[in-house]
């Protein structure tokens, strides 16, 4: 799924949409899509897609299946699948995802863990070790 | 022959196929009202569904008459009139199990156009064809509805209103309103107001929001408006299709407690069901509900 279909199918999927006017205080759970572009004091969390908006705050953790994050995220973020840090994101915190795609101008501070990241080899080569190589016939 | 007899039978000892029909003058006039009455008298025989009407009275309330179709032990109540008769029905249920029915005296009813049934007729034939829909059922302090309640924008108002009158409700100061959500998290936002919706006319079962089959109530809220928005939009806020307007805050959940401001009211179209604080949630699957075939949802 690239950008482009995520930002589509959050924007016209959301479940839930939070205003711009809106301050949550609190756990938000959703079961679907989730768009952010007010203030929440708690954590995000959904199995689906989180957009967080450009002037969107978030003061907690944030765990969702794929994330576009556009505004201020101050705690870390688990993904299962994708994101992405747009040009305006700020986030003080660690990310934990599958695949990462930062925009120019995104800032970041904080740990970063990919999950399924290849294991750094003896080599150094990061080529994934384990079964991909007990298939290769040595020579 | 043997399916007759078994059916009277039914009837004389269960009561489940014996219908209760609470006939509601409202704003009909009177000649109107009597021709819609013999019309539905006449259908009801004709379909073999005639079981026992009641009107409405100054001295017989819709209550008095569910409390007496529940005494008698009776399963299915229909109930004849306009929307407001329906939903003061389903008010006077106080959780007492009942199939229920809706023919429209009225051809304005949202709750017709929710159900698929556009009149009389059509109504009649679908209380004879039984075909039950296990509905959602939303549940405010003591009382119950299917629908929507409104608080802050009044779209019954919106309808009738022209541009100006439109500018003028639309353009008033916003409203600090604070709401617990699922006993989870508090949403604090200054808007013009909003709905929660379980059903409303454009309800469909891919439908997002208002769909009364997913077990969830949807909030919708809209933050202040610009003139030119409310020029726009004011169609979209007449129809209760608030999520069109940009801005508006949407919530899927389970039970609502409206805090702040104390003593705002939440109404039903137009009349006043209750003030803040108060506490709305959903009962999935609650209502055995008499659809038509063309229903929304």
């Amino acid at each position: 799924m690239d950008k482009i279909a995520i930002d589509e199918n959050i924007s016209q999927q959301a479940e839930t949409v939070v205003g711009p006017s809106v301050k949550i205080q609190g756990d938000l759970n959703s079961e679907g899509n989730i768009k952010i572009e007010g203030q929440v004091a708690g954590k995000v969390k959904t199995s689906q897609s989180v957009f967080v908006n450009q002037g969107a705050k978030i003061a907690a953790d944030v765990l969702a299946g794929n994330a576009v994050i556009g505004g201020e995220v101050q705690g870390n973020i688990k993904i299962s699948g994708h994101l992405i840090l747009q040009s305006t994101a700020k986030i003080a915190g660690d990310i934990s995802c599958t695949i990462l795609r930062v925009e120019d101008g995104a800032q970041f501070s904080g740990k970063c863990v990919m999950n399924g990241a290849a294991a750094p080899t003896a080599t150094g080569n990061g080529k994934r070790a384990g079964r991909d190589e007990e298939l290769e016939p040595e020579e | 022959m043997a399916f007759r007899i078994l059916f009277e039978i039914c009837n004389l000892i269960f009561g489940i196929f014996l219908y209760y029909y609470i006939l509601d003058q409202g704003n009909l006039p009177l000649e109107k009202y009597e021709k819609l009455q013999t019309q539905l008298q006449g259908l009801l025989a004709e379909f073999k569904i005639s079981g026992e009407a009641a009107r409405v009275t100054p001295l017989r309330s819709v209550t008095d008459l569910v409390d007496t179709a529940s005494q008698r032990g009776i399963k299915t109540l229909v109930a004849c009139g306009s929307d407001d008769t329906f939903n003061v029905m389903l008010a006077a249920l106080k959780g007492r199990d009942f199939t229920l029915g809706f023919i429209p005296f009225d051809e304005q009813s949202m709750l017709a156009k929710i159900l698929g049934i556009p009149d009389l007729f059509t109504g009649v034939k679908t209380i004879a064809g039984r075909r039950i829909e296990k509905i959602d059922l939303a549940k405010i302090g003591g009382s119950y509805f299917i629908s929507f309640l409104e608080f802050g924008v009044m779209s019954q108002q919106l309808k009738n209103a022209g541009l100006w009158q439109s500018l003028k409700l639309l353009s008033s100061e916003s409203r600090s309103f604070t709401i617990e959500i699922d006993d989870s998290y508090t949403v604090t936002i200054d808007g013009m107001g909003g709905l929660v919706a379980n059903i409303r006319s454009t309800s469909g079962k891919n439908e997002g929001i208002a769909n009364p089959t997913d077990g969830n109530l949807d909030l919708l809220i809209v933050e202040r408006l610009t003139k030119t928005q409310v020029v726009t939009y004011r169609g979209a806020i007449a129809d209760g299709l608030l999520e069109k307007v940009p801005n508006t805050t949407v919530i899927k959940c389970k039970k609502i407690r409206f805090l702040e401001p104390r003593g705002f009211s939440l109404t039903m179209l137009g009349r006043v069901v209750s003030k803040f604080p108060v506490t709305v949630e959903i009962i999935p699957h609650r209502l055995r509900m008499i659809v038509g075939k063309n229903r929304t949802f």
